[in-house]
């Protein structure tokens, strides 16, 4: 970053003495660089960078995590308070209860799972959409006599716009193979091992368990994982493409909701 | 050294997954578990309608008696519950068993609604109120081999009905709702009286009560009607009393019937080509497309271009019918649901379907069923879903507030709700586990 071209150094007018001839002390007016922006002077331009994090990614989690570096950071501030919702693909595996809902780690319980169908799975997720969704319309703290409660309802924008407790918007079995089975799951204010939480959960409500194996985080509001750099791509140049790609993405978005 | 034993330090992966294969394995539910069928209760619960004793009469030092009951609470029952419908303050459970008994009943009892239900402190006395699910005796020819089709209550009467020997009523007769000639000055109270119907051109497939007047469906798809008539809610072209059912005509003569419904003093009927017919009180614009007359006594077809329409639900002030489709339509006076501004229409209105679970996510999310109770809206949808709204009449609503609710919000019901009934200020579901 320091390597790149500056800012040009800026310019003064002062009066300097004529050159040549000698005697005459005549000023004429001459645009001169000042001296306090020559580089020699200035030092790199660059001594320290501020980054600052989006949303929390768990440790054995995976996925789009937004940054912000130097003045975007004013922009995660905004990020927070558009509270949009968070896209996860959720990995689990039935016939096993850990103490962390994870597959690393103290085994707790091992059940029998070939009584699982799809249909009981789906049964399951649409109770948890359905008292999900009662979540969302309470928490929003809109008053529900009101039309304006009424029309946002059907559009269905209604959703918690300050502090709540994770809200699960949308459920979706995306493939079903037992022992296995992956979710794609979009939810509000969550943690992951939240998530890996109502996995368990999952497993308990269809009387037997189920361990999370996988989560990974595809879409964070605006930013999905085609505009995520993977570690291969952290370089400047593919840095700066990526910021430039997004700019108008979250503008849009910003003007949106707030 | 000698080695006695070697020093537990943190156990390897392998020594890990070993323990993991050794541990045993527990089957919480086999192959073959089935799914059972519950009941949930809610709403008013002081005139004993939900079948909970202690939540009049408390059992234990500590509990509190419970007025109402704002979220769906389970009645253990002793069968599998086929049909229930709520009346007045009472309700009426049945079941599809050969055993000898069939129908259940809770409630107030002050017009033997419920038949009689002798008091153990008195024998000759029968109860006011009855707390608990009790045995209704009907007089079977044949006990073990009637089976009960469905039951339905109106403000002080019930009608059941069997598959082959015809419809019992009980309760209050002072209008002739339950198809016997009006005795004067009867006391309806602690009577032992049942009477039977069997007089009809085939077979009665479905009974509806309104507030005093009784409706009956046979197969061949005609209508009869009995009761009240001062609103034109029996259809027959008078305004008189009705004590023997009859044939209804006008605009349905003729037509197959495939569902009629009424809970207050208006009455829908809907036929196989999926037209709707309507009579009785219009007072809230329910037939104002039709008629500017506020009573309407002869069925009446309602021009409706929504559809083809496959049920039809007939409450206090307000109307729904369903669509083919899936969609909802309202039209009446009162909360219908779409927000607070609408508050009556003659002309019906479309619910969004997004309010009941639609989604692109789910776009096979549609209503199934439709049911209205005397001031609240019920919609079932195919996912096994409970919406309710209107006016929230003593918690009648089960969303767990008290406030009337503007548009369809959903019950937490722990299964798969399968029917619901709704009376004034209770309903009661009938629902699978998971």
């Amino acid at each position: 970053l320091n390597a790149a071209p500056g800012r040009a150094p800026r310019q003064r007018v002062r009066f300097l003495p004529a050159p040549g001839g000698s005697g005459a002390v005549e000023l004429v007016a001459a645009r001169v660089p000042v001296l306090a922006d020559h580089p020699l002077v200035r030092g790199p331009r660059f001594r320290k960078l501020k980054i600052g994090a989006g949303h929390r990614l768990d440790v054995k989690a995976s996925g789009v995590f937004v940054l912000g570096i130097g003045h975007g950071n004013k922009l995660l501030t905004d990020l927070y308070n558009c509270h949009l919702t968070k896209v996860y693909t959720v990995g689990g595996l039935f016939g096993k209860a850990t103490d962390d809902f994870s597959d690393t780690g103290n085994l707790v319980e091992k059940t029998t799972f070939d009584h699982i169908t799809r249909e009981k799975l789906e049964r399951i997720l649409a109770v948890i959409h359905g008292t999900n969704q009662k979540a969302l319309l309470m928490y929003s703290n809109i008053d529900m006599k009101t039309q304006e409660a009424y029309e946002l309802a059907v559009k269905g924008l209604i959703r918690p716009m300050g502090k709540s407790p994770p809200i699960i918007t949308a459920v979706r079995i995306l493939q079903f193979a037992l022992p296995e089975f992956q979710l794609e799951i979009h939810c509000l204010h969550e943690t992951q091992q939240y998530l890996r939480k109502m996995v368990h959960e999952i497993g308990l409500e269809l009387k037997s368990s189920a361990v999370c194996t996988q989560v990974r985080r595809i879409r964070d509001g605006a930013f999905t994982v085609d505009d995520a750099l993977p570690r291969t791509q952290w370089k400047l140049q593919s840095i700066q493409e990526a910021i430039r790609n997004c700019q108008l993405k979250v503008e849009t978005e910003l003007k949106k909701t707030l | 050294r000698r080695g006695l034993g070697v020093a537990a330090g943190p156990p390897s992966t392998c020594q890990l997954r070993e323990a993991e294969e050794a541990a045993p394995v527990f089957q919480y539910a086999g192959k073959a578990a089935r799914r059972k069928d519950r009941v949930f209760v809610w709403g008013f619960s002081y005139s004993g309608a939900l079948g909970v004793p202690s939540f009049v009469r408390p059992d234990a030092g500590w509990k509190k008696p419970r007025r109402i009951q704002p979220t769906p609470y389970r009645l253990e029952t002793e069968e599998k519950i086929s049909s229930a419908a709520c009346g007045y303050g009472f309700t009426l459970l049945a079941s599809n068993t050969r055993d000898i008994t069939k129908v259940w009943g809770m409630g107030l009892n002050k017009d033997s609604q419920l038949g009689f239900q002798r008091s153990r402190r008195d024998q000759t006395k029968g109860y006011e109120y009855v707390l608990e699910p009790s045995p209704i005796p009907l007089p079977l020819e044949k006990p073990q081999q009637t089976r009960v089709l469905q039951v339905s209550c109106g403000r002080a009467h019930s009608l059941v009905l069997t598959d082959s020997e015809g419809v019992f009523t009980m309760g209050n007769n002072s209008y002739g709702q339950c198809g016997r000639k009006v005795v004067e000055d009867e006391i309806y109270s602690g009577s032992h009286l049942i009477h039977q119907l069997k007089e009809f051109d085939s077979r009665v497939v479905q009974v509806v009560c309104g507030q005093d007047h009784s409706l009956f469906r046979t197969k061949k798809g005609t209508v009869y009607a009995c009761g009240w008539g001062a609103d034109g809610q029996t259809g027959l072209g008078h305004y008189n009393i009705t004590s023997v059912p009859t044939k209804l005509h006008g605009d349905i003569a003729g037509v197959n019937i495939i569902q009629v419904s009424s809970c207050g003093d208006c009455c829908l009927a809907v036929s196989d080509e999926g037209d709707v017919f309507g009579w009785g009180n219009s007072e809230y614009l329910q037939l104002a497309s039709v008629t500017e007359t506020t009573q309407v006594n002869v069925p009446r077809h309602l021009p409706f271009k929504i559809g083809k329409i496959k049920e039809a639900a007939c409450g206090g002030t307000g109307n729904v019918v369903l669509t083919e489709e899936g969609n909802v339509f309202v039209w009446g006076y009162g909360i219908l649901g779409k927000g607070p501004n609408l508050i009556e229409t003659a002309v019906p209105e479309m619910i969004p379907p997004s309010l009941f679970g639609w989604s692109d996510f789910s776009p096979d999310t549609r209503v199934a069923h439709v049911r209205c109770g005397l001031s609240q809206f019920a919609a079932l949808t195919n996912r096994g879903e409970l919406f309710v709204w209107g006016k929230n009449l003593r918690g009648c609503l089960g969303t767990g507030r008290m406030e009337d609710q503007y548009f369809p919000w959903r019950v937490t019901v722990p299964g798969e709700v399968v029917d619901v009934a709704c009376g004034v200020d209770h309903m009661v579901s009938m629902v699978r586990s998971f």
